[in-house]
């Protein structure tokens, strides 16, 4: 049962994920329970998920990170994920896992950037690709 | 894999766009060799738009096509956008035979216009000077 915990950090409306080194499926199922639950108690808006410390990730965390989109979605809440490395994307875009429809940054800055222009112009954006 | 290493250079060409010209024959290993190439690009420039111009690539396989698809997901997955520019009739006229779907790739005739979509992306436009109200 040893496992790590990720923090989540909320920063105004928003909710910051910072995962490091690499993600093993009980951490990332761990990860995507403490997050939908801190997202309906504080009634976040957005969620940024900094993966730009992942250096490794399998078709488990590939998943993960879809369904955590496509989670937050239902729930009204937008995600972005930031700062995918070169080597992460290509593994993923190898596995199929292309996450349609999730928005992504190169950087926290561009990401939080992005989510505020998104929820000034109150368009819903999944685009339906 | 260095010959291939000299051959394709990633440009920044303006501030938050690289671009990628390849010229010459187009094989699956070079087509891995420009995607790693312009994906690390993109990384250490932060750029967030990138050009990968194909004007100078006669032909085409699916593994090729497949691969600059690849490139252009996998440039989406870091935050970027990728546009593919002149693409050969040639070209065309193969990947739509080989069913591949270029419907969600931007794609533009030329490096002038995909320059120019990379800035309106950006939020920029290049206007005459003498539009330019002085200051």
């Amino acid at each position: 049962m040893n496992f790590q915990r990720i923090p989540v950090l909320q920063l105004g409306p928003y909710l910051l994920v910072t995962i490091q080194g690499t993600l093993d499926d009980r951490t990332a199922l761990t990860l995507q329970e403490d997050l939908t639950k801190k997202v309906e108690k504080t009634g976040a808006r957005g969620v940024l998920i900094d993966i730009s410390g992942l250096d490794l990730v399998d078709s488990f965390v590939g998943r993960m990170l879809y369904t955590v989109t496509a989670v937050m979605k239902i729930m009204d809440t937008e995600t972005v994920v930031v700062g995918m490395q070169p080597a992460v994307a290509m593994t993923l875009v190898e596995l199929g896992l292309t996450l349609k429809g999730a928005l992504t940054a190169m950087n926290v800055d561009k990401g939080m950037e992005l989510l505020r222009r998104r929820l000034r112009d109150g368009t819903p954006d999944f685009t339906a690709r | 894999m260095t010959d291939f290493d000299a051959l394709t250079p990633v440009i920044h060409v303006w501030d938050g766009v690289l671009a990628v010209p390849i010229v010459g024959t187009l094989d699956s290993a070079r087509s891995q060799v420009v995607m790693e190439k312009l994906l690390v690009g993109l990384v250490k420039s932060g750029c967030t738009v990138a050009i990968l111009d194909i004007s100078g690539v006669p032909t085409v396989d699916t593994e090729v096509a497949l691969n600059l698809l690849k490139t252009v997901d996998a440039a989406r997955l870091m935050g970027a956008e990728c546009i593919i520019s002149g693409i050969r009739p040639e070209i065309a006229q193969t990947m739509v035979n080989l069913g591949i779907d270029l419907k969600e790739v931007k794609t533009r005739a030329s490096m002038a216009r995909a320059l120019e979509e990379a800035l309106t992306t950006l939020g920029l436009k290049v206007v005459p000077t003498s539009e330019v109200t002085p200051t």
